[in-house]
This record gives C-alpha cells, structure tokens and sequence, in this order.
C-alpha cells in the first residue's frame, strides 16, 4: 500500500514535468536491480550506470532529475563522480547510497557535496521517502 | 863647710904652719873621702893655697918658700889620692848594690809573670806531689796554695784520667819520655771537674838537687765550650740537612744539643694547630730515670702564651734561661723539677718567618747560665730549626701529594696516560695496559699511535680540535681500538692539557675509560627504540589496517545485506510474480552464500594469523591436488580452456590436503574469473631443489605493476577497485599466502597487463617416502 502510495506522488510529479528520472549509479548488480523495481514501481524513471564514469557521461548526456549514487565502484568511484557532475550540474540532488555507513561515513559524504545520504542496506520506504522528497521539492 | 874648717885651721895655723899641716891633711883626707873628686880637689886646692900663703907674705926668700910649697903638694897629692880610693871604694860598692836590686827586680817581675800567667804552673817532685804551685793554678783548682803544697797530681785530677797520669808520671820518674801532654780533667776542692790541658815536663837535673817536675795547666773549659757549640752547631746542621722528616730529626737535634751542650735532657714545644697552646712533640733524656719524670709531667701538658718558661719564649720569641728553677715562676711542672733535682733550664724559640713555631727547652742537673756564645748558638740553632720545619713540611705535603698522585696513577681504575707536548706516550697506568691488553712497550709504539689516530678522526667528526692542538678543556672523544688480544672495545677518551710553570703545555694527561658495556648498551637500547618504534608503527599500521578492515568487512557484509534485505522485502510485502519470487530468491541466496563465504574467509585467516590454526602433515601427491582442483573448477568455467603440465616425477610433498587443495583452487578460480572468454588457464608442477613449484597461469587481463606488491593483501581488490565486477572476498589470495607459508613454501605472482599472470608457490618435499611414492606411481 505504503509503495503504491508513493508511486501515486511520483507518477503525479512526473506526469506534471514529464517523467522524475533517476540515475541509479552502481556496480552491485542486484543492488542496480533492486533499486530499479523499487522505483519503477514507484512511478519514476530509472537509468543505470555500472561505474562512475559511466554515472557521470549518463548524468551529462540524459540529464535525470536527481543520481542515486553508490560510493565504491571501479574506476572513479561515487565521489569522484559526484565531483565531477556537480561541476558541470551544480544543481544536480545526488543522493549518495553507500554500504559505507558509519557515523562519519555520513558525514564525509554531505561535506563532499551530498545532498542527501542513504546508507545500505536500507528499507524500501526509506528509498522511495529521499526520492519523493526530491522530486516533491523540484 | 870643708873651706870653713881649712880657714878656721889657717887661722889657728898663723902661729905655726907646722902645727897648721896635720890639720890641713886631716881636713883634705876628710874632704876627699866624703867628696866627689872636683870638691876634694879643690879642698886640696884651697888646703895648699893656705899652706903657701903666710910663708910667701912674711918670707922673701926662697929658701923659706920651699917647704911650704913641698906641704902644698904633698896635701894636693894626698887629697887627690884619697879622693881618688875613697871614690872608687864607693863605685865598688854602689854596682854590688845595684846588681842586688837588679836581682830582686828580675824576680819580682818573674814571680809576677807566673802569677799572672793564664796557666796554671807548678812544681813538683817526680811521684807529682807539688812544691809550688803559682796562684792562677790554685784559682784554676779552686784550692788555696797552700792546700795545692799538700796534694798530689793524682789527687788533683778526675777519677777518670787518673791512670793515664800516673802512667805518665812513671815515665816521667823512669827518663822514658821527659814531657807529657794530655788533655784531662781535674777536680776543684768542689768537686766540679774543670777541664784542662795539661803539660808536664821533667826539669834538668841541677846541681842543687833532685829533679823535679815542671807542670803546666791550662784551663781549657772555655775552648772546650765554644769547640762544643761548634760542634753542637755542626752536629744540628747535619742532623737537619740529612734527615728526612721533623719526627725523624728532632731526637736527633735534641740529642745533638744535649751530648755538645752538657745538657741533661732537651724537649721541642709546638704550637698547636689553633695556635691556641703549645705541647711537647718530642723529648730526650740525655741522663737518666731521674729526669724521666720531669719528661713525664711535661707531656701532655699544654702551655699558653706567656706562661712559663717556654710561654714567655713563645710570646718574646728570644732566647731565656732559669739559672734557678726553684725560683723559677714555671708553677706548673715545679714539683717534677725538683723530683728530677733539675736546677737550671735555657729555652730558646725555633721561629720561621719570624713567627715562633716552637720552643726547645734544655734542663740541667747543674745551675747554669748560658754565656753569649751559648746564647748565639742556640738562637742560630732556633732559626735553622725553623727553616728545616718550613721545608720539611713543605716536602712532605709535596711528598704526600705526589705520593697521593701516584697512587692514583698507579690504582686507578680508569686508565691514564701522560702523553708527551709531542704526541709520545710517556707513561701509561696499570689499567689502562690492562684494559687494552698491551704491554707497555707494544702500547707505547703501536697502540698508541693508533689511538691518537682514532681520536683524531673521531674528533673530527665530532668537529672538535684534534689531540694535540689545543686541549684544555678536557674534551671527551669515544674511539673503537682493538685490544691485544683482539677483541674490540669502545674507549672514551678525555684529555687535559697540564701546562708547564711558563704556561705552556707540558704534556696531556689522557684518561682513558672502557665505555663497551656503556656503549653497548646504549646501541642495545637504541635498537630496542629502533624497533619499539617499528612496533608501534607496525601497531598504528596494524590499527590502522584493523579498522580499515572493519571498514571493509562492514562494507562487504552491508552491500551482501542490501539485496537480502530488499529483495526479502519485497517478497514479504507480497504481489509478485511467480518468476519475480524465484529471480530474487536467488538473489537473495547469493548474497546470503557470499555473507557465509566472508564470514568463513574471515574466521580462517584469523586462525591462521594467530597460529590457532593447525594443518595436518600428511603424504600429498601435489599433482593429485592440481586435478582435483580443476575438476571442481571445470565445470562453472565453460568459456575457459584447462591445460595441465604435471611433472609425472613429482615426489610426494608434505602438507594439509585439504588446504592444498583450497590453495590451488583459489588460483584456478582466480584465472578463471579473470580470463576473458576463450582464455586458457594452465597448471604447472615441476620439482623445484628440494621444492615442489605449482604455477597457475592464465591469459587475462593481468596485475598493473604498481598492484603486483599489494595482490596478497586483504581486501586489496576491493579497495583496488580492480575487478569489481568479479565476485570474491577479498580475501583469498591472503588466506593462500597464509597456507603456502605455513606449509614453509612461498608464493609469488608474475603478470603483465593484458597478457595474464602467473601465480607460483612451492611446497617442500617430503624428506621420506618420496621414493616410495615414486615406486607406487610407477609401479
């Protein structure tokens, strides 16, 4: 009830500025998979990236409404990436997803440039709340 | 009166110059006898002139002139005449007594003489019994003349010398020797001996009598004196030229004084160290048990200034005498004095720099006064004492200091070395030849100069000035020298200058201490810093490394657990399909493997890092282990192409089955995983020395170069970034390193980027049963 409920509020955002698309940026395969069920099924739009640079030429050519981002990934890794988007798009909300999750992993993260943090393993309603959250304040 | 007597006769004669002549001749025989010539004659003259003068006025004639003029001559010639013998029956008579009187001079003058003759003469009969003696002998003896007429020699003289006189006076009686000489003493009627030289000599036989003997006495006490204080003077003079020490000398001088001087004992007084009072330092006695107790009361006893005898000569500092100690106001020791029957007492100062650091007082049974000589000698003895006081003191505090030098040279148990302005050495200690273990001769010519040698350099780098220029400061230098006996020590060196009277450096005194132990122990310590530092770096390092783990761990376990969690929540909250439930089952499955993998991974490299875990040493055939190891590979590696090359001769090898196996499986899991699809992984064995070498090879994408160091660490993949895509732990290849090298084999890996890697590891044969294994096998 709680996911369709939640989708509702997306699908309502998105119908209203074309679809609230979200970049899930994660080398993890069944994290990638998770994420986009989740919130596909919460109505928004989700493209995904396998690396960090992958995270960041999607981020630049499509544009999505907001990047769910992993931290440790080959290449240049979560925060690298976010660097590098937020200096073309500083107005990008990344949400920085992270199996790193000690109190000053957290706030290493929001220094870096994070707009919000959500630490893995996490509870579905939690991810849909920081995706709806975005997309309602967009 | 005789003219009147001729004119009174003339005028008698008037009437009858025949009456008038006999009267004229008795008057000129008168005259002439009574008178000098010229008065005789001219009686005469006149007598005549009164004869001729009546008959030459009342005659004319001549014939009545002629017996007048005949009695005129006739009264001249008598007169003359009787003039004449009456003046030379008085010359006759006037020159006996004049020789009379000439006699009885010469013997007064004679007898003055031997009176007041210094010596003493006398007269004696050949057995010595006197007949005269003069007054100066009787003064000498101290007896009236008279008592002398009635002693003999012997009687006279000392009861010592009395044989040798008597000798004497036997050879004198029987004409063996006609004089003798001796110097003996005689005895007053006091009983005081005086001495004398005397002389005596047999006088010629005279016709008058028996012979006798002429005996001649000098006094000589007073030669005798000034010779005894010469010698006195001499014999003080020697005593504290040869003596060694006051203590040595002062017995010496007071016994000195007292055998020259006549002195029945002497003490030295000196003045304590707070100058407070003066004490007895040293004593002699000279006589006797007698004055031993005045000795005795004297010691011990402390005199003040002023007090006393030897007080007053303390504060005067001139020489006093006690002609009478019974008046004397020394209270103090006046009942020892008396007890000793001491009479007289003469204390005189030993002062030096005109300060009075002593007294030495001399006593006598007698009462005596010192006379000036005395006086003189004793006060001269006073400042020579004083002198040598100075000096033995001075040289026995430099005989201390030097002695106290060389003990400390020759004891010491630092080493020490006199080291010539030059560079010699002059002179090295005990423990310093024995510390390096040379004999003198070899330290001096050659260890030495190595050792100057070392100092310098050491100096040098120490940036101090080199051994022989300028040391003052008894800078310190640690040197390494070899011993004589070739062991290796560390000295310090520590040098001072010690400068000649102008100043100049003389020569270096070198200390030389043995700071091996120190030095050792220091180097010991520093290593223990060295690696206690190492240790805590390894133990930052290993905290670091720890919680970098945690980190990673959680990092592993959280992103297994994000699919898990999820994927069950999904499939709680229920309305999926059938397939959508199984695809994420298996997710779910997966993840949960993984978890029991790194839980496993972690459990087994702990064990292994803290040495709780155990491998079984059994018999393993390695190509065995490789076949196994690729058969459970094969089958999930499809796109991979398997080559084994085993070395058929392969000895069996000791080790944990199983772990082999896990080790060669981790590698063959690894170059699958990193193989593209169609690439080859090939396992090798080869027997390697006493080592069975396995090689896994592969053709994948190969280990930058920078990651080959780092491949065996945990979790380097992860972090490496390296490979993400490709599951794992993290944590194999560190847990196979652990297993190799508990097995006492080592691993390695050759790669390069794009070509592939080969791992290699060995594995010890088994040092028996190899061969039979061999056997078996071919068999």
């Amino acid at each position: 009830m709680a996911e369709a409920n939640a989708g509702g509020t997306a699908v309502g955002q998105g119908s209203t500025a074309g679809t609230f698309t979200v970049l899930v940026a994660d080398d993890n395969e069944v994290a990638q998979r998770l994420c986009k069920r989740v919130l596909e099924k919460a109505g928004y739009g989700v493209l995904i990236a396998a690396d960090g640079l992958q995270a960041v030429d999607i981020a630049m050519s499509q544009r999505p409404a907001m990047i769910l981002m992993d931290v440790a990934m080959p290449g240049i890794d979560g925060l690298e990436a976010m660097r590098r988007i937020k200096e073309q798009i500083p107005t990008m909300p990344i949400v920085i997803a992270s199996a790193h999750s000690m109190a000053s992993d957290r706030e290493r993260f929001l220094a870096a440039g994070a707009d919000n943090v959500l630490s893995k393993p996490f509870r579905l309603a939690d991810l849909i709340a920081i995706v709806a959250k975005l997309a309602s304040a967009t | 009166m005789a003219l009147a007597a001729i004119f009174a006769v003339q005028a008698l004669a008037d009437a009858q110059p025949v009456v008038a002549f006999p009267l004229y001749l008795t008057v000129v025989l008168l005259v002439s006898l009574q008178q000098n010539r010229v008065e005789s004659i001219a009686v005469a003259v006149a007598a005549a002139t009164a004869v001729l003068v009546i008959p030459l006025a009342t005659a004319g004639r001549a014939s009545d002139v002629a017996p007048a003029v005949l009695l005129a001559a006739l009264l001249l010639g008598v007169a003359v005449a009787m003039g004449e013998l009456a003046r030379h029956e008085r010359q006759a008579s006037g020159e006996v007594q004049r020789r009379l009187s000439e006699l009885a001079g010469r013997e007064r003058r004679l007898r003055a003489t031997v009176e007041s003759a210094e010596v003493g003469l006398g007269l004696s009969d050949l057995e010595g019994r006197l007949l005269q003696a003069n007054e100066p002998l009787a003064a000498m003896l101290g007896r009236s003349r008279d008592a002398l007429a009635q002693a003999t020699l012997i009687e006279l003289t000392a009861e010592q010398d009395r044989d040798a006189l008597k000798d004497a006076l036997g050879m004198l009686g029987s004409g063996d020797i006609t004089r003798w000489q001796a110097d003996i003493n005689q005895v007053r009627a006091d009983g005081t001996p005086v001495p004398v030289a005397v002389f005596i000599s047999k006088l010629p036989n005279t016709a008058t009598g028996e012979p006798a003997l002429l005996i001649q006495v000098r006094n000589t006490s007073a030669s005798r004196r000034s010779d005894a204080l010469r010698d006195g003077a001499a014999a003080v003079r020697q005593v504290i030229v040869t003596s060694a020490g006051l203590d040595q000398a002062l017995p010496q001088v007071l016994a000195a004084l007292c055998a020259h001087l006549g002195w029945d004992a002497g003490q030295f007084w000196s003045v304590d160290g707070d100058r407070q009072a003066m004490r007895v330092r040293c004593a002699w006695n000279a006589s006797g048990a007698v004055v031993e107790g005045f000795l005795h009361a004297s010691r011990g006893l402390a005199v003040a200034n002023g007090a006393g005898l030897i007080g007053r000569v303390w504060r005067s500092g001139v020489l006093a005498g006690e002609a009478d100690l019974e008046s004397s106001p020394d209270l103090d020791r006046l009942e020892a004095t008396r007890g000793a029957g001491l009479r007289s007492a003469v204390a005189f100062p030993v002062v030096d720099g005109g300060e009075v650091i002593g007294v030495v007082e001399l006593v006598s049974e007698q009462a005596r006064t010192p006379q000036d000589d005395e006086v003189t000698m004793l006060a001269t003895a006073g400042v020579e004492l004083g002198q040598f006081i100075r000096r033995s003191d001075t040289a026995q505090a430099l005989r201390r200091s030097e002695a106290d030098h060389r003990a400390i040279f020759e004891r010491s148990p630092f080493g020490i070395a006199r080291i010539s302005s030059g560079g010699e050495l002059m002179e090295a200690n005990p423990a310093l030849l024995h510390m390096v273990e040379h004999d003198e001769e070899t330290m001096r010519t050659i260890a030495w100069p190595d050792l100057l040698h070392a100092y310098d350099q050491a100096a040098a780098r120490q940036h101090k000035a080199p051994f022989l220029a300028g040391i003052t400061d008894g800078s310190s230098v640690q040197v390494r020298a070899a011993t004589g006996a070739g062991s290796w020590l560390w000295l310090q060196l520590t040098a001072t200058s010690i400068p000649d009277s102008s100043g100049r450096p003389e020569h270096v005194l070198l200390m030389i201490e043995d700071v091996t132990v120190v030095r050792e122990t220091s180097d010991k310590l520093a290593e223990a810093l060295e690696a206690q530092r190492d240790a805590n770096t390894n133990l930052e390092k290993l905290d670091r490394t720890k919680s970098e783990f945690l980190s990673i761990v959680s990092h592993e376990f959280r992103t297994a657990l994000t699919g898990i969690q999820g994927f069950s929540e999904l499939i709680r909250d229920g309305g999926l399909e059938t397939d959508e439930v199984r695809a994420y089952g298996g997710y779910i499955f997966n993840d949960a493997d993984r978890v029991n993998r790194l839980i496993g991974d972690m459990l087994d490299l702990d064990r292994m890092e803290s040495g709780r875990m155990t491998m079984r040493s059994a018999e393993v055939d390695i190509n065995e282990v490789l076949a196994e190891a690729v058969s459970r590979a094969v089958p999930s590696a499809t796109a991979v192409e398997f080559k084994s090359d085993l070395d058929p001769r392969l000895p069996i090898v000791a080790g944990d089955r199983d772990r082999l196996i896990q080790v060669v499986s981790n590698l063959v899991n690894n170059a699958v995983k990193y193989s593209p699809e169609g690439g080859t992984v090939t396992v090798t064995t080869r027997v390697e020395g006493r080592f069975a070498l396995v090689s896994v090879t592969d053709t994948g994408i190969g280990i930058p170069a920078e990651e080959i160091a780092h491949v065996f660490e945990r979790f380097r993949r992860v972090r490496s970034g390296a490979a993400q895509s490709i599951p794992g732990t993290g944590l194999g290849l560190t847990i196979v390193k652990q297993i190799v090298e508990m097995h006492g084999g080592k691993i390695w890996v050759e790669s390069a980027v794009g070509h592939g890697s080969s791992f290699h590891f060995t594995v010890p044969l088994a040092p028996e049963g190899a061969e039979s294994l061999q056997q078996l096998r071919h068999g």
